[in-house]
């Protein structure tokens, strides 16, 4: 329908010419219109009819052919040529890449507002030139931007009061309907006065004839449109309008994403294959190139070779002449040098021969047959030659001790043709005999023919006398030296023999040390079982104990109405002596441990320790009535918690036995002895017959009845266990009725050893 | 069959007169609560991981106390507390060692595996009942759990 409305244009232009009488501007004299103008009324009129008919394309569906409109006056972007079509970088560009998606172009030729509205109402698929701006984003979807342009304010030549955009504010300014200014004027409120006009050439045909104070558009398309009207009294202000940056685009329809994807993608093509670039140089493209003539360039060649020329052969002829000057000074010095180098080459040579003069070997150069060609002075020296007279010329030969000696040695000089420190036998003028060394070899003239032997000597009589001492003197050492090894070698003989015999007393040592391990370990071994056997003693024997009497006490709970006095007195006896035999028990493992525990020595006091016993273990009674006396006793050393035992059963006894007696009275003290130190505790209790004595310390031994003393018979037992695991000795001495005294001791040897031993560590002052 | 769901305390003690007097002693003690007894090591463990006797019954195997004695036939007394300790699942049941010995080794390395409480069984039977007596202290405590 569209592209019917489209092809019949030009048979209804009549028409518009009538319009275009209509819409002339009054008073505008001598305006215009030209074809180009008629064509864009035209296409208004074409575009008002077919937005009227157009039903518009569903939203996504891919269209063969894409219906579009260009503005008529938006040059060079969009506008409408002298054939009356579409032209334009944008409308080329539209083409261009709606052919690379493969879509077919029609174009309708609209007035801005209207084509606007035609999109945004479906009546049209895309536009080509859209600027994009917040408010048409509400309504047109858009594809990257291919061109930014910037906007203007134009005014008419000789206004002043017009600087910044700020000025705008009371002024008159007209743009065109619907365009990017008139969004931009009307969001950023530039002026108070908006007129709006259908196209920018209205609106500059007013500006131009003194209507309004200024036209906003974007600056360049400004200035093509008032080149091509031939308007020159109007021209655009330098200050720019930051806010007012166009990204141009193709726009489609809101949601139209497909179309949107596919311009997007043609865009992308035509940039990555230069179309974009050969479209933007055709509108906006480079300027053409002058032609350089064949003429000019022979000028150029006369005017600049020439003058090159004469320049080069100055500079050639001044380089020329320095170098020949720089060469001639060259030569000349080489001449000083060599004369130089002679003078330097006889110095060298009277240096050479005064150090050959006074060498400190003897020089000698002698012909073949043994004639003396040259010597120094030390040759004169060695062989004591007369130094005042010439010797060239003597016969050597008569030098040698031994003439064949110097055959052997003319022989080996010319098969090898040098010696070194070879030693000659040889002799002085006046015939003593000397020792020398020579180093010589042959000399050879030009033919390769031996001609003389040049050489020097060495005096080296002294030395070989003294080497000769010396071997003699070392001949003596090795006689000494064999004699004493000799001797030593006795005494090592005899050493062996004493060796031998302590290896066969360290062998006894081993077997014994072996025996005494064997010892240890049956020890070791009777150590275990007798810990095995209290371990058993102090579970397995206690649990039957254990059961006789809590079975004892059920029958006098249970059955406890049922039995008279005497068999409830029964029951208590069975009950007193599972008492007794628990206690005998625990005693006989508390002596058991004692043996075995390993003891902790440490530094005492022994008064402290007696008086806390004491007071530890009497009852309040008690302390009352004894008269309790502890002596100061010297420092010692011992395991605290054993010695504290020693004494807990010694007071406890000396209380115990007291008991009965008159006088209540304990005294402790301690005496330094040779080297040990003897504990006493002496009470006035029962006391006990001198002849059972001995019987005191035993196991299980009593003196006294259980009725008149209760007791086990271990505690004096363990005492005695404890003193004696120190290395002391106990023994008791008494009287019947009259109290006893036990003594016990320790050795001061042991506790002066560690005391002594605590004193170096800093632990304690020497008492 | 015994309902094993109600056991509370478990005794594992291999002497049958120790055992009736420790029971006589709860009681004295007003500790009435279901008590199972056995004779060794081997049994306590079978109980507590039902297997042996103790295999394919539904109860909970988790008394609230163990009273140990330490010498026992077949698994020891230590073996039977080493392995409850080290077993997370076990180790929060508070297990009192009663026994006999008072050696110091004992005491040592039983607290060493984590017993919460040692018991020297003394001969005194009325003794024992007082020792007895700390067992209730720990009833109340687990009471107020």
């Amino acid at each position: 329908m569209n592209d019917l409305i489209l092809k019949s244009v030009f048979p209804v232009r009549w028409i518009f010419k009538s319009i275009q009488r209509l819409l002339k501007p009054q008073g505008t004299e001598g305006l215009r219109m030209t074809h180009k103008n008629r064509i864009w009324f035209s296409a208004v009129f074409l575009v008002l009819t077919a937005g009227a008919v157009s039903s518009g394309r569903p939203l996504n569906v891919i269209p063969d052919t894409v219906y579009i409109a260009s503005e008529p006056d938006y040059p060079p972007y969009c506008f409408v040529n002298e054939e009356g079509e579409a032209a334009g970088f944008s409308m080329d560009l539209f083409r261009a890449a709606a052919a690379a998606a493969g879509l077919q172009v029609r174009i309708k030729i609209g007035i801005w507002s209207k084509i606007k509205q035609d999109l945004a109402e479906g009546r049209l698929d895309a536009l080509p030139l859209v600027g994009r701006t917040p408010e048409r984003e509400e309504l047109f979807d858009f594809t990257m931007p291919y061109l930014s342009l910037h906007g203007a304010v134009f005014v008419r030549k000789g206004t002043k009061d017009i600087n910044s955009i700020g000025d705008l504010k009371e002024k008159s300014i007209v743009v065109m309907r619907g365009d990017n200014a008139e969004e931009f004027v009307r969001r950023e409120n530039v002026s108070n006065e908006i007129v709006t006009t259908n196209t920018f050439e209205e609106a500059f045909i007013a500006l131009a004839n003194g209507h309004h104070n200024a036209v906003i558009t974007q600056r360049i398309m400004g200035i093509e449109l008032l080149q091509t009207m031939g308007i020159k009294n109007v021209v655009p202000l330098d200050f720019h309008l930051p806010e007012f940056r166009q990204d141009f685009c193709f726009a489609v329809r809101k949601g139209d994403d497909r179309l949107l994807s596919l311009l997007n993608e043609g865009l992308s093509v035509i940039i990555a294959n230069k179309t974009y670039e050969q479209i933007r140089n055709e509108w906006f493209g480079p300027a053409v190139k002058d032609q350089i003539m064949f003429k000019d360039i022979l000028r150029y060649l006369l005017f600049i070779l020439v003058p090159i020329l004469i320049i080069i052969a100055a500079g050639a002829i001044v380089f020329f002449r320095k170098e020949v000057k720089k060469q001639t000074r060259e030569l000349k010095r080489e001449i000083a040098g060599h004369k130089q180098t002679l003078k330097a080459l006889q110095v060298s040579e009277e240096k050479y021969r005064g150090m050959i003069k006074n060498l400190m070997e003897g020089f000698y150069c002698v012909s073949f047959d043994g004639v003396l060609l040259d010597y120094n002075t030390e040759f004169i020296r060695i062989l004591k030659l007369d130094p005042d007279k010439d010797h060239t010329g003597i016969k050597l030969p008569d030098f040698w001790q031994n003439p064949d000696d110097r055959k052997a040695y003319l022989d080996e000089i010319q098969k090898k043709g040098f010696i070194r420190n070879y030693e000659i036998k040889a002799k002085t003028a006046a015939g003593e005999p000397i020792v020398v060394t020579a180093s010589s070899r042959v000399v050879k003239d030009d033919k390769d023919d031996s001609v003389r032997i040049e050489g020097s000597f060495l005096d080296i009589t002294d030395r070989k006398k003294a080497l000769e001492e010396l071997y003699k003197l070392k001949d003596d050492l090795a006689i000494t030296v064999g004699r004493r090894t000799a001797e030593l070698e006795e005494k090592v003989q005899k050493l062996d023999k004493s060796e031998k015999a302590m290896l066969y007393m360290v062998e006894d040592l081993n077997e014994l040390a072996a025996e005494l391990q064997e010892e240890r370990c049956k020890l070791l071994a009777s150590n275990q079982e007798l810990e095995a056997f209290t371990y058993s003693v102090s579970h397995d024997l206690r649990a039957p104990l254990r059961a006789v009497d809590g079975y004892s006490k059920f029958l006098l709970e249970d059955y406890g109405d049922k039995l008279d006095t005497e068999g409830k007195r029964f029951i208590r006896v069975i009950h007193e002596n599972a008492a007794k035999m628990d206690r005998l028990i625990l005693d006989l493992l508390n002596l058991s441990r004692i043996s075995r525990v390993d003891m902790n020595l440490k530094q005492a006091d022994m008064r402290k320790i007696a008086e806390s016993v004491f007071h530890e273990i009497t009852s309040d009674g008690e302390k009352e009535a004894f008269q309790f006396s502890v002596e100061k006793m010297p420092p010692v050393v011992c395991d605290t918690a054993l010695i504290k035992q020693v004494w807990q059963n010694l007071i406890g006894n000396a209380i115990k036995y007291s008991s009965r007696s008159e006088i209540k009275k304990i005294e402790i003290g301690a005496e330094q002895k040779d080297h040990e130190i003897i504990f006493f505790i002496r009470d006035r209790g029962a006391g006990f017959d001198k002849k059972y004595a001995g019987k005191l310390f035993g196991i299980f031994q009593r003196l006294h009845s259980e009725e008149e003393f209760p007791g086990t018979g271990v505690g004096l037992a363990i005492v005695k266990r404890i003193v004696q695991r120190h290395g002391g000795r106990v023994w008791a001495g008494g009287e019947t009725n009259r109290g006893a005294v036990f003594y016990f001791t320790l050795p001061l040897q042991q506790n002066q050893g560690l005391y002594k031993l605590e004193c170096q560590n800093g632990k304690s002052e020497p008492g | 069959m015994e309902n094993l769901n109600q056991v509370e305390i478990l005794l594992v003690e291999d002497n049958p007169r120790d055992a009736e007097m420790t029971l006589r002693a709860l009681r004295k003690n007003h500790l009435t609560n279901k008590v199972l007894v056995v004779g060794d090591g081997e049994q306590a463990l079978d109980y507590l991981y039902t297997r042996g006797k103790y295999a394919e019954q539904d109860y909970d195997c988790r008394p609230k106390i163990i009273l140990l004695d330490l010498k026992l036939p077949k698994v020891d007394g230590k073996e039977v507390l080493c392995t409850i300790k080290s077993d997370p699942d076990k180790k929060m049941i508070p297990v009192i060692a009663l026994t006999s010995s008072r050696e110091e080794r004992d005491i040592f390395e039983t607290y060493q595996l984590g017993v919460n409480s040692y018991i020297v069984k003394p001969v005194d039977f009325d003794k024992f009942v007082e020792a007895v007596n700390e067992i209730g202290l720990y009833w109340l405590l687990l009471n107020q759990q």
